[in-house]
């Protein structure tokens, strides 16, 4: 499994290229420092495409032989552990990239930045868990290339509406205990969709 | 016809719901006025829309654990029947909130669940169509199916009470807990829904007939 993601490692280069690209564009079309909440919105909507773009290779083989032999390799259950925790690693390291380009183009406007930095953690995790799973049903219909968009973007919505309020209270400086309740259903729902991927991929994997 | 005590049921409930509702008195609020009738033919989708993905969730988990095709049938033409219902409560809700909120559409809590509810369950069908080979589609979808309807549950269930809503008997609005309780109101407002939930299995049922004879 390590060997099949590192021999990837190119993903990641184009990635960064991918955010800087982004975040130029958007900084050679505004001009000027945007409001918090457009900060916000346009950091999430960064973050989301390069998340969606990223794992949509994480099921890609070199070869259908290949698939099979490591069918009989590795049991499902440890396919899915180890694509959750790589992914998870993937988002983690892009979300973060996205807001260090982001202060350097536009400035920092974060108040509360432990809550940020949670918030952002939390909303990376629970994406790669949806995209996992979404790409995991996508790559078994093989063919048509935007399905594992079309399954995963609605629902992505709950996690990103969740993680995008969580940012904008850490922003404008709202204390812990006051969005305790809202970290805590948004680290429920992420435990949640990891159970939900464990539980349903084994049904995925056989043939 | 099989079974015929429930639909004929469903029939006399929808019908008695769709005439008394116009002819019951009803308590008068200020904004929302004569349209609080809208409760009987809008609320009552929603619930109907729900009951049908419940039962399509139930019918995947059926699939996945006994394998038979069958259950797969009876869980796509449920969610057809909840998307045809969808759609009624979107029309509904919207022709209602012109009037009331003065726009068909607006950033609330509830019209984005019901937005993000229609974009699931449209993709549900799409995969559906990308694979070819039956027991792997119904193999797959079942697993799209519920991880969609758990989605949907937190979508609509949990993030609307979290931010406040435009709709009645949420955030400043004049509350549903003053008519909620008017015996008047649920005397219609539940054999609504019953009605088009029994409605609702009917056709699905019929659906599922279909598809079967076409196999």
């Amino acid at each position: 499994m390590y060997h099949q993601e590192v021999r990837n490692s190119n993903v990641l280069i184009s990635l960064g290229l991918y955010l800087l690209g982004v975040a130029y564009l958007i900084y050679l079309l505004s001009g000027s420092t945007p409001a918090d909440s457009t900060w916000n919105t346009l950091l999430w909507v960064t973050v989301f495409f390069g998340t969606v773009q990223l794992a949509s290779r994480s099921f890609e083989f070199e070869s259908k032989n290949f698939f099979y032999y490591f069918q009989t390799l590795v049991s499902p259950q440890t396919t899915i552990v180890a694509k959750l925790l790589f992914n998870a690693i993937y988002m983690l390291l892009l979300s973060g990239a996205t807001w260090v380009i982001f202060s350097l183009f536009f400035g920092n406007p974060v108040y509360n930045t432990g809550l940020f930095a949670v918030g952002l953690g939390l909303g990376a995790l629970g994406m790669s868990a949806v995209l996992t799973t979404t790409n995991g049903i996508a790559a078994r219909t093989q063919g048509n290339p935007t399905l594992s968009a079309i399954l995963a973007i609605p629902l992505l919505f709950p996690v990103l509406k969740m993680t995008s309020t969580l940012n904008l209270q850490a922003i404008v400086g709202v204390s812990w205990e006051d969005s305790a309740a809202l970290l805590g259903s948004l680290a429920a729902l992420n435990v949640g969709i990891g159970l939900l991927a464990y539980l349903l991929f084994p049904y995925l994997w056989q043939d | 016809m099989k079974n015929a005590a429930y639909k004929i049921l469903g029939l006399l409930l929808v019908l008695y719901s769709l005439v008394y509702g116009m002819l019951t008195e009803v308590p008068v609020l200020p904004i929302i006025e004569e349209s609080i009738r809208n409760l009987f033919y809008h609320v009552s989708m929603w619930f109907a829309m729900v009951a049908m993905m419940a039962a399509s969730f139930w019918n995947a988990i059926r699939f996945l654990s006994k394998g038979n095709l069958s259950m797969d049938q009876r869980s796509v033409s449920q969610a057809e029947m909840g998307m045809v219902f969808s759609f009624l409560g979107l029309f509904t809700g919207m022709v209602w909130a012109n009037f009331t909120w003065g726009t068909w559409w607006t950033n609330d809590p509830k019209l984005n669940g019901t937005a993000i509810t229609i974009l699931i369950y449209l993709a549900y069908f799409v995969l559906r169509n990308s694979v070819d080979d039956e027991r792997k589609k119904a193999r797959i979808s079942a697993v799209y199916n519920i991880f969609a309807f758990i989605m949907m549950i937190v979508f609509i269930g949990i993030l609307p009470r979290m931010t406040d809503s435009l709709h009645p008997g949420n955030g400043g609005n004049p509350g549903f807990n003053s008519y909620d309780l008017d015996n008047r109101l649920r005397m219609v407002f539940y054999p609504a829904v019953i009605g088009w939930i029994l409605i609702g299995t009917w056709i699905a049922s019929l659906r599922f007939r279909i598809r079967k004879i076409q196999d």
